[in-house]
């Protein structure tokens, strides 16, 4: 018998990396430290492997590859990668998976079902790599019913040859047919509003706030950075709500109900105003991002998503965390010094107090 | 600096016809002078709101006199603060203005480095023996004041005991006006104590600022200010000597039901004379009267506020309040432990933050500095402004009482109209016309006109709406004490260069105390319209009082034009844990009662949500 390829998330931890990809390996350890995460499972490196040879698509990419000559810097030559790309995507993606994977993917889509209570769940196949390629391969949202779930997972596989992935490898002299990958099903939230936090001021680094940012339906709003999203700064410890900007929020990233898309939909004008989150879900959230920036042991960068079904407070969920990247990496020194209270006083009264008017 | 940006001059200034004369109230050296322009000219002035947002009656504006030596010297002759130098004062159409001094030159700097540097730490490593002493000497000073003998009349012919065995050698006359003379000198030094440690702790403080903001950028004022607060001991008394007496009160039935009554703070007194439980209740209030109900109705900074001893109604009227909960099983009490828990673990949370080991270590050490000292602030309001103050308006007016018993005036409160260089004019007239034998005059006249024309001169000057500042303000302020007390920034006098907008339905001021609510606004122009107040109402006024403690135990938030973080309600709205905002400037005009409005202490924001109906 082959290495175990599936995993449910709760079967995770970070130690998992190398296995599932870095994704899957922090959420299974966001699961496992209980925080309310979607429940999903994951699809390990060794899966995309399987796929890739025990279907031969590797070897009919690469005889595919042996009459493609083009050079990544040349402008020029972005077409012969766009083609190349789509025929490459066009193999993996017109392949059976093996008989057995399948079957174990719809089993665990089925015990999903079970488990969240929801006859016809809404999943995300998204990719999770190893090495983060932020952006580079796809996720693919709304995905329902076991067969989708099938074809959802070999078209993230697939995704390891769209054109600016195949371009990032020949760049690096990295192989273009083959970058083992991991896959993530995980139930979709029904998001009313969702965004990103920080455990940090993002703006000055201090570390007694948590900075929130969210906007209206799917998270990838204000990822992307296409609306500008309500900002909320909170203090850790009194959990004041210290700033709140509400922004116009002229669209939401979310499901168009007749073509079953994602798409970005405009709000009315007297929707876009209002702020997307409620202060209990600012000051639930910024609980959840102490918690797990302690659970982490340094500042994290998060991203979460409020359920319009759950009740407050299970509404809320965290659907990823990684180390901040700016603040976190700083090294802890002194700003102060070591000084008495006495020293301090006496450099205060040396220097005038200025204040501006 | 654009043309734009600046104040009249203090000549510049128009005042309206019926204020004419007012310059004769104040002595010479409080007012701006020609001889003085250029100095005058080269300070930025404003209006001193927090103290003195009233038209000042002379007498009361020995407060000023006396603080204006004691502030400045505090900081230029006895601690040295090196770079700071006093706060000046000058009247201007019967209103005070005030301007930070600026700085000394390099040289004596210098100079004063050195003093501070030696004589700073010896005050922070023995603050509690220096406190002790403190209000020991305090205390003694106030107990002279009270024994100070001033004669209830001056007798047709001194009795016998002042000829035998041996001759006195003077008379109540000369007794009369050498006591006030020592009064005015109690009421100086007692001003002089009030700011012994207060320059040094209000230092203390913006060094603390200072600090915590290098470790947490963003972290807010009024979180800094709630780390640094206590529980004002001395200040929260009173109240919590009317929640006992109303407990007392509650627990035997007549005497709670007697404090239930409609009726005044005297007939009350009355009825509770003819039960024993009352007269038991009277013995008790009777034995804490001094010095917990020696605070003031309002600020305490002017004579016709009055005090819990001379308005029993005052207090009477907070404590059926209290009977009332306690018949209705509610707690009336505060818990300060609470309080000091919460501000515990908010210190040692953000500590818990703190990223590198010396820095948590300066970090503590400059907490406890600024916890030390900072104390001075808050327990000496209820000594001086309180029980200090009431003490010499009583004083006065048994002065006041002697004038207007021989004529010389026409009422006791009269002698509030005179400065106090003025007030041994009187005596001494007084004294003379005593003297001088049957039917001979005083002034009387005279004196009667002065004070009629200066009672519409202070009418008038009531209804003037002050210039908020003079002059041209400066790039930068220098002394501590302008920002900390009157909260004097470039956001506050860019709105009165631009002059308030009272359109709009938002109001901006200090965020004190964080927290937001919602509710009906009741305003409070006048201390005495404090009983009007329903609970479950937002408080709106120029400025609270610390007699107001109790008030604070029923409304939902507190706003006030007047005030910085320091001011008292912010103090006790972070104590009692509501939301306010301070130094608006303009809640008082925009808001009107019934008004249903959110306040945002965090944000230091007020929204008038929905206008009463008219």
């Amino acid at each position: 018998m082959s290495e175990k390829w599936i995993y449910w998330l709760k079967e995770l931890g970070t130690n998992d990396n190398n296995i599932v990809g870095k994704k899957c390996a922090n959420l299974g350890e966001l699961t496992q430290a209980g925080f309310n995460v979607p429940p999903g499972y994951a699809l390990s490196v060794e899966a995309y492997k399987r796929f890739m040879t025990e279907t031969e698509v590797t070897d009919r990419l690469l005889e595919y590859l042996k009459g493609f000559n083009a050079d990544p810097d040349k402008v020029a030559d972005t077409l012969k990668f766009d083609e190349a790309s789509i025929e490459m995507r066009r193999l993996a993606e017109s392949v059976a998976m093996p008989p057995d994977m399948e079957e174990t993917i719809k089993q665990y889509y089925q015990e999903l079902c079970n488990i969240t209570g929801c006859v016809n769940l809404y999943v995300a196949t998204r990719s999770a790599g190893p090495v983060s390629h932020p952006g580079q391969y796809e996720t693919y949202l709304n995905v329902c019913g076991t067969d989708d779930v099938v074809r959802n997972v070999r078209r993230v596989w697939s995704s390891t040859c769209n054109a600016r992935s195949i371009i990032a490898r020949a760049r690096l002299g990295l192989p273009l047919h083959y970058d083992p990958i991991g896959v993530a099903v995980l139930t979709m939230v029904d998001s009313k509003a969702a965004g990103v936090m920080f455990t940090v001021n993002p703006v000055n680094g201090d570390p007694s706030k948590v900075a929130i940012e969210g906007s209206f339906g799917f998270g990838e709003a204000v990822v992307s950075g296409n609306v500008t999203p309500d900002r909320y700064l909170i203090d850790k410890v009194t959990l004041e709500i210290e700033e709140r900007v509400v922004s116009d929020k002229h669209m939401e990233f979310a499901l168009n109900p007749k073509t079953k898309e994602m798409e970005y939909i405009d709000l009315p004008p007297e929707k876009r105003k209002i702020p997307c989150l409620e202060d209990r879900e600012v000051i639930e959230l910024t609980k959840i991002a102490k918690q797990t920036e302690a659970y982490f042991g340094s500042p994290q960068d998060l991203e979460y998503a409020i359920s319009m079904s759950r009740p407050f407070p299970e509404s809320i969920f965290l659907v990823q965390a990684r180390p901040e990247s700016v603040w976190g990496k700083k090294k802890k020194e002194s700003v102060l010094g070591k000084k008495t209270g006495l020293e301090l006083m006496l450099e205060k009264a040396l220097t005038p107090t200025k204040v501006k008017i | 600096m654009a043309e734009a940006k600046k104040f009249p001059y203090a000549e510049e200034v128009v005042l309206p016809p019926e204020m004419a004369g007012w310059e004769e109230m104040y002595p010479p050296q409080r007012l701006f002078s020609k001889d003085r322009e250029d100095w005058e000219k080269r300070h930025f002035w404003y209006q001193d709101k927090i103290h003195d947002p009233e038209a000042l009656y002379p007498l009361d504006d020995i407060f000023n006199e006396a603080w204006q030596i004691a502030l400045s010297q505090y900081t230029t002759r006895v601690f040295c603060i090196p770079p700071a130098q006093g706060v000046q004062q000058r009247m201007l159409g019967c209103y005070m203005y005030i301007s930070a001094v600026e700085p000394p030159p390099p040289d004596v700097i210098g100079e004063k480095a050195a003093l501070f540097g030696k004589r700073l730490p010896h005050v922070l490593q023995n603050y509690d023996m220096l406190w002790e002493k403190w209000i020991e000497k305090f205390m003694a000073l106030g107990k002279e004041m009270q024994n100070l003998k001033v004669p209830e009349e001056l007798p047709k012919y001194v009795p016998d005991e002042d000829i035998f065995p041996v001759t006195k050698g003077y008379t109540p006359a000369n007794e009369m006006m050498a006591a006030f003379n020592t009064l005015v000198n109690q009421l100086f030094l007692g001003w002089q104590y009030h700011f012994e440690y207060l320059n040094l702790a209000y230092l203390a403080y913006l060094m603390f600022v200072d600090t915590v903001k290098k470790l947490f950028p963003s972290m807010k004022d009024s979180t800094v200010m709630g780390m640094v607060t206590g529980i004002d001991a001395a200040m929260f008394r009173p109240e919590q000597e009317l929640c006992r007496l109303s407990r007392l009160a509650a627990g035997q039935r007549p005497v709670g039901d007697i404090l239930k009554k409609d009726i005044s703070a005297d007939e009350k007194i009355k009825e509770l004379k003819t039960t024993e439980a009352g007269r038991i209740w009277l013995d008790e209030l009777e034995r804490v009267k001094d010095p917990w109900f020696f605070v003031s109705c309002a600020s305490g900074w002017f004579h016709h506020e009055g005090s819990w001893i001379t308005k029993m109604d005052v207090p009477f009227s907070y404590m059926r309040g209290y009977v009332e909960r306690l018949d209705k099983g509610e707690t009336i009490e505060r818990s300060l432990t609470t309080i000091t828990e919460e501000r515990e673990r908010v210190v040692e949370e953000y500590k818990k933050l703190i990223q590198s080991d010396d820095d948590r270590k300066t970090f503590e050490d400059a907490y406890n500095n600024v916890r030390t000292i900072y104390q001075f602030t808050e327990n000496h309001i209820f000594w001086v402004e309180n029980w200090f103050h009431t003490i010499w308006f009583e004083k006065v007016r048994a002065f006041g009482r002697l004038l207007s018993m021989y004529d010389v005036l026409k009422k006791t409160d009269d002698i509030f109209l005179f400065n106090r260089f003025e007030v041994p004019m009187l005596l001494e007239d007084l004294a003379t016309s005593w003297a001088l034998g049957e039917g001979a005059p005083t002034r009387s006249k005279y004196w009667k006109g002065k004070a009629e024309k200066r009672e519409k001169i202070l009418d008038a000057a009531s209804k003037w709406v002050p210039v908020p500042g003079l002059g041209e303000p400066p790039e930068e302020v220098v002394e501590p004490f302008t920002v900390m007390l009157w909260g004097i920034t470039s956001d506050k006098v860019e709105e009165w260069l631009k002059g308030a907008d009272l359109s709009g339905n938002e109001i901006k001021g200090f965020a004190s105390s964080s927290g937001v609510v919602e509710g009906p606004a009741r305003v409070i122009k006048l201390s005495k319209d404090i009983v009007n107040l329903k609970p479950g109402e937002i408080l709106v006024c120029p400025s609270t009082n610390p007699s107001w403690a109790p008030v604070f135990t029923t409304i939902k938030a507190a706003v006030t034009d007047i005030g910085g973080l320091t001011c008292h309600a912010s103090i006790v709205s972070r104590e009692y844990g509501l939301p306010s905002v301070t130094g608006t400037g303009v809640a008082t005009a925009m808001i009107k009662t019934g008004d249903i409005i959110k306040v945002d202490g965090t944000m230091g924001v007020v929204t008038i949500l929905k206008r009463a109906e008219t």
